[in-house]
């Protein structure tokens, strides 16, 4: 069972770089924080014992997409003029409104959550591998081509001559 | 009999096997022959409609372990996205010289994403229908975005991707809640628990409105329907033509299986939204449609109109209903793709999808005129056509479920309709065209309009078989 404070502690932090995501200026620290955010995500996981998922999340998320955004980031070096021009107050203040009324729906349904039963069940690669090749083969075969028609569709959207 | 996973799976088995022989033709073959590779895959899919009408004898069976449901309705819709992926196949063959590059891999895609529908129509278990989801709508960001050069063709991409991926997030965070208050994502389960009538707690309810908020963008519903005109116009015709009728209806036959089949009895909690989304959507697509002066981007507006017909068949929760978005989900396949067939052969010669351009087009092809008369016609709901019917099943219900102002709103919508289909009708018949050199059309584009016309009045004269499997696959299920 994870410990409140900890529970705590650790998901005030992962709301705050969420907030950083979405609210810093420049797209070097948005990216940043995301990176505090899976962190974050990871540390839980970890509290929730479901070990290879948080492994993950720091090795194939932090580790190597992020650092993919990074390049993109760097490398397409966007003005901060430009930037500026993309926030619009009022599409701002719509957003806000929505965000608090979802907030209060959230509220509500926290209320109503039932309370968790039973312990975790291991999170541990084999339990994970067993499940994916028994209960979840069919939709890890299909995600297999989803990742195919990703892949296909990367190098076609992006290569000059096929 | 009970299907063993070979003879369960039969048509997933064989569209997977099609996916993979394209990709080795593709790269065995030169690009010269990539028109082949179309027809390939328009004659491999053929033999998926047999092994659909052997499948319906085998009743209603989940297999794998819960995953993936073998019933009457799957084998329905499965029959709707064959049909519609032959008659897309045979359209992109025409319009293969429009396609700068990479036609094996546009044929290979349209592949994908039949199986995706497929998938979705037989997923059992909410895992298996995100990912059979994301599978269609990634094909069609990539699709979208497949006109290198037309600036049109990347922004619509781009903003179908962005706000594509939003939507999916909002349904995968509905699913979060919706396990997290059942304890299970298996659509037979919950059902179970919830089948007795009784109230929906706060977050079930909470996550069923934000699985529905996904849905309601994959079937161009308002309010997620901003993407729709542009990605409608921008998009290769093919793409807006499959967008239009597969992926809309694999947006219904979703929200027929998770709201209507799971909470029925609930249906009090959820019809009055659905109610009135159907009620706005119908008025924003028929209104926006006026003024339009492209003829995709008008049929984008369209498409929003009759998703909010389609939507009054989910709201009133009733047998007739879901009957009738059957019904009509199978006759606009046809009446829609007629006028997509239409608009690309057109556009093949011309170069054009403005509706000014399609003026005195009854003296250049006389055919392609009648055919895009007849089709208008059935999309606004004049008899004897098959949209009449669908439309006049699905008003119907709302009337009998005491939906008494939407049905108005959606009989009021017909003659709003029939004003901006009409005007492309007299375009096409009474204007002074400036170039009078007749519109070839070739062989196969003749013959799958001359299926869609046969289909579109014979289902509008001849309605009783289509209208037994409609009701047969609601039942059956």
């Amino acid at each position: 069972m994870i410990h409140p404070a900890l529970f705590y502690t650790v998901s005030a932090l992962t709301v705050a770089s969420a907030l950083g995501v979405i609210l810093a200026r420049r797209p070097i620290y948005a990216v940043l924080s995301l990176v505090l955010v899976l962190f974050g995500l990871s540390t839980l996981f970890v509290a929730l014992h479901a070990f290879f998922v948080a492994a993950i999340q720091i090795v194939v998320y932090a580790g190597a997409v992020l650092v993919l955004f990074l390049f993109v980031v760097m490398l397409l070096d966007m003005e901060p003029e430009a930037l500026l021009r993309a926030r619009n107050k009022t599409m701002m203040g719509v957003g806000i409104l929505f965000g608090l009324f979802f907030l209060g729906q959230l509220a509500a349904v926290a209320k109503a959550l039932p309370a968790a039963t039973g312990k975790p069940l291991p999170g541990t690669t084999a339990a994970i591998g067993k499940l994916l090749f028994t209960t979840y083969a069919l939709p890890f075969e299909a995600a297999s081509l989803l990742l195919l028609v990703g892949i296909i569709g990367a190098i076609v959207l992006a290569k000059k001559k096929l | 009999m009970t299907p063993s996973l070979l003879t369960g799976l039969l048509p997933e088995i064989w569209l997977g096997l099609l996916f993979t022989l394209l990709l080795v033709l593709d790269l065995a073959w030169k690009e010269e022959r990539s028109t082949a590779l179309g027809m390939v895959a328009a004659a491999g899919l053929l033999p998926v409609f047999p092994v659909l009408a052997w499948q319906a004898g085998m009743g209603s069976h989940e297999l794998l372990g819960g995953m993936y449901r073998l019933d009457l309705l799957a084998l329905f819709f499965k029959g709707i996205f064959t049909a519609a992926a032959i008659l897309v196949l045979l359209m992109t063959r025409e319009l293969d010289k429009t396609i700068p590059r990479g036609h094996g891999e546009f044929y290979l895609l349209i592949l994908a994403a039949t199986f995706g529908m497929f998938l979705a129509a037989s997923s059992a278990h909410f895992v298996m229908l995100f990912v059979a989801l994301e599978l269609i709508s990634i094909t069609f960001y990539v699709l979208t975005t497949y006109l290198q050069n037309n600036v049109n063709s990347l922004e619509a991409g781009m903003k179908y991707l962005v706000l594509g991926s939003l939507a999916s997030g909002i349904l995968l965070y509905g699913i979060a809640f919706i396990y997290g208050a059942t304890g299970s994502m298996q659509l037979s389960r919950i059902q179970a628990l919830y089948s007795a009538g009784a109230p929906l707690p706060v977050p079930l309810l909470f996550g069923l409105f934000l699985v529905i908020a996904g849905l309601l963008f994959k079937a161009a519903a308002v309010p997620f329907h901003f993407w729709v005109p542009d990605v409608y116009q921008g998009a290769p015709t093919p793409v807006t033509a499959f967008l239009s009728v597969g992926s809309k209806s694999a947006g219904f036959l979703v929200m027929f299986r998770v709201i209507q089949e799971l909470f029925i009895g609930q249906a009090a909690q959820w019809a009055p939204l659905l109610a009135w989304l159907a009620a706005l959507t119908i008025l924003y697509g028929n209104l926006g449609a006026i003024p339009q002066r492209n003829i995709k981007r008008l049929m984008g507006y369209s498409s929003i109109g009759h998703a909010g017909y389609l939507l009054i068949g989910i709201a009133v929760a009733s047998r007739l209903g879901s009957t009738a978005v059957n019904f009509y989900l199978a006759s606009y396949l046809f009446t829609n793709l007629a006028v997509f067939l239409v608009i690309a052969a057109f556009s093949k010669v011309t170069g054009s999808d403005e509706i000014k351009a399609y003026a005195g087009l009854s003296k250049r092809s006389p055919f392609l005129a009648a055919a895009m008369f007849i089709a208008l016609l059935s999309l606004a709901g004049v008899p004897p056509m098959a949209g009449f019917f669908g439309k006049f099943l699905l008003l119907m219900g709302a009337v009998s479920e005491g939906y008494i102002a939407l049905a108005l709103v959606g009989a009021a919508a017909v003659v709003v309709s029939l004003y901006y289909y009409l005007q492309i009708v007299y375009t096409m018949y009474a204007d002074k065209p400036e170039d009078l050199s007749p519109i070839r059309v070739s062989l196969p584009v003749r013959l799958a309009l001359w299926v869609c016309l046969a289909a579109m009045l014979g289902l509008g004269i001849w309605q009783g078989p289509l209208l037994h499997l409609s009701l047969a696959a609601i039942s059956g299920s």
